[in-house]
């Protein structure tokens, strides 16, 4: 402990001193380039067309471009791109949108001197980041499983053991205890999700390199994890789940001749999925931004004077270790909720006749969690 | 707001990347880890339920040999009870034929005494009584010789049956 006190007294100290000279230093460069802290954290939530080097502002690693422009696909690296220039491929010429424009940050094809956004499937920092995650989450539990085709009963130790860990948790205290008979249906849906949703927030926390993309926190990710699971909940629901919808039990005036509980149900088929997307997409950007604000306060400060920089940078520092570990935490429970929210949809999709009961009874529960 | 906008490419990709992952473990990972936990939640819960059953059975055992042990105890008297009994009956029983047999032995015993005595009584009689003849014979013999004497005794005897009568 002595020694972790140590060290965090020396980073402390180091960071204390180097803003103090780089406001010094840098003064003319300041001047140039002024912080301008709401487009560093957007710039930092955002997708870009590369890989920021860890140290270097400059440096990209360059990610293929795939548009289709008005004549046809182009694939180009995102190097050409970078720093405003001009990529001209056959006939057609390519750059990144400037600040003021509609399509900012984005690729656009310039035709006849006027921007037009063409259809873009490229390898942004965030696809390549939900591969690496892919291939990660692919890598871990073929692992498992190898350990588990090689070994049988024989219980793993360590990081897989924690991994068994985290697949039996999921499995037998959310999944098989909300869907009972149905489990083996759903459960693989649901534990993918929780892995990719968990090793995505993780790795956006990692700043450098294979992690860093804020990928749970863009909503068009957690959009298409909440879209899979109405579209899995609603393509597996049963005849009794439907009847629910269009026609519940309800006294007859509530749903002819205006078919007000019919619409409420219909609405809330969609409001769920709506909570699913907007709840982690909030939690996670949400962390990522008060880490990059407080990170931002140091240099904020250190232009104001360089003793309010140096005090802020302890405190941020701290806070900024505090809220990482939080989010650590949060990484976990978002990924969690996000599944077990998913399971209890899929659930109330599942219901029969005679479970009615219990499954008005689920509805409540669910709803207070929405709540 | 570009943060609220989804971007196309991103969710096309997203979409991809999801399906990727999920046929790869649909396929390969799940159905191995899965059968795994749930086998060896399966195996955990057959464990403690075995060793439940085995405790019980154990207790079950122990009170049954303590049952059997009791029991044996209890026989093993009883017998040693019964044994003496049989013994004393049978000492008893042996005694009672013994005596019913020397009861009928003497008995016997008696029986032919008698008969021997009545039969040597009766030889004794008819040997006094030849003896008796003989004697008498001789006697009468003797002293009947004489007509005088003959005519004396017979009145004597005459007056004897007389007197009697």
């Amino acid at each position: 402990m002595n020694r972790l006190y140590k060290i965090i007294a020396i980073v402390c100290a180091l960071l204390t001193v180097s803003p103090m000279a780089f406001a010094s230093a840098g003064d003319s460069k300041h001047d140039e380039g002024k912080l301008n802290p709401k487009e560093i954290i957007f710039e930092h939530l955002g997708d870009a067309y590369g890989w920021e080097v860890p140290f270097n502002h400059h440096k990209r690693i360059p990610l293929p471009v795939i548009v289709f422009g008005s004549d046809g696909l182009h694939i180009f690296s995102s190097s050409r791109i970078s720093d405003g220039q001009e990529y001209v491929d056959g006939n057609t010429t390519f750059k990144l949108a400037g600040k003021e424009s509609d399509f900012k940050g984005k690729v656009i094809e310039i035709v006849d001197g006027k921007e037009i956004r063409p259809f873009d499937i490229s390898i942004t920092k965030n696809v390549c980041g939900i591969f690496i995650v892919v291939i990660i989450v692919a890598g871990l539990m073929l692992w498992l499983r190898t350990f588990i085709v090689k070994n049988g009963y024989k219980a793993p130790r360590k990081g897989l053991g924690f991994l068994e860990l985290l697949v039996d948790f999921i499995y037998t205290s959310v999944i098989k205890s909300t869907l009972g008979s149905k489990t083996s249906k759903f459960a693989p849906y649901l534990l993918t999700v929780f892995f990719f949703i968990f090793m995505m927030n993780l790795m956006g926390l990692t700043v450098i390199f294979p992690g860093g993309a804020n990928l749970t926190g863009n909503i068009a990710v957690t959009l298409v994890l909440a879209i899979l699971t109405f579209l899995v909940t609603n393509i597996f629901g049963t005849r009794h789940y439907w009847k629910e919808i269009f026609w519940p039990e309800v006294p007859l005036w509530l749903k002819f001749p205006l078919p007000i509980m019919p619409a409420i149900e219909i609405f809330g088929m969609f409001t769920k999925p709506a909570a699913l997307t907007v709840r982690l997409f909030a939690n996670m950007m949400g962390g990522h931004m008060i880490v990059i604000v407080l990170t931002l306060l140091i240099f904020i400060f250190a232009a104001v004077s360089p003793v309010a920089g140096g005090a802020t940078t302890v405190i941020s520092i701290l806070f900024s270790i505090f809220m990482l570990l939080i989010d650590v935490l949060v990484s976990f429970i978002q990924a969690y909720v996000f599944t077990m929210l998913s399971t209890i949809f899929i659930s109330l999709a599942q219901v029969e006749e005679e479970h009615h009961d219990k499954a008005s009874e689920t509805q409540q529960n669910e709803n207070a969690i929405t709540a | 707001m570009e943060l609220f906008t989804p971007d196309f490419g991103l969710i096309f990709w997203m979409f991809v990347a999801f399906a990727v992952l999920f046929l790869i473990l649909w396929k390969f990972a799940w159905p191995v880890i899965l059968k795994s936990v749930d086998s060896r939640a399966d195996l955990i819960d057959k464990g403690v339920e075995y060793a439940q059953n085995a405790k019980l059975q154990l207790d079950d055992a122990r009170r049954q040999a303590d049952q059997y042990l009791a029991e044996a105890r209890r026989q093993q008297a009883d017998m040693l009870r019964d044994a003496d009994r049989l013994k004393t009956q049978i000492i008893e029983e042996a005694r009672s034929a013994a005596s019913v047999e020397a009861q009928k032995v003497m008995d016997a015993a008696k029986v032919q005494i008698q008969q021997q005595q009545k039969e040597a009584e009766h030889q004794f009689r008819n040997q006094v009584s030849e003896f008796a003849l003989d004697i008498a014979e001789k006697v009468v013999k003797n002293q009947m010789a004489d007509k005088k004497a003959q005519t004396k005794l017979v009145n004597s005897l005459l007056d004897e049956i007389e007197s009697k009568n």
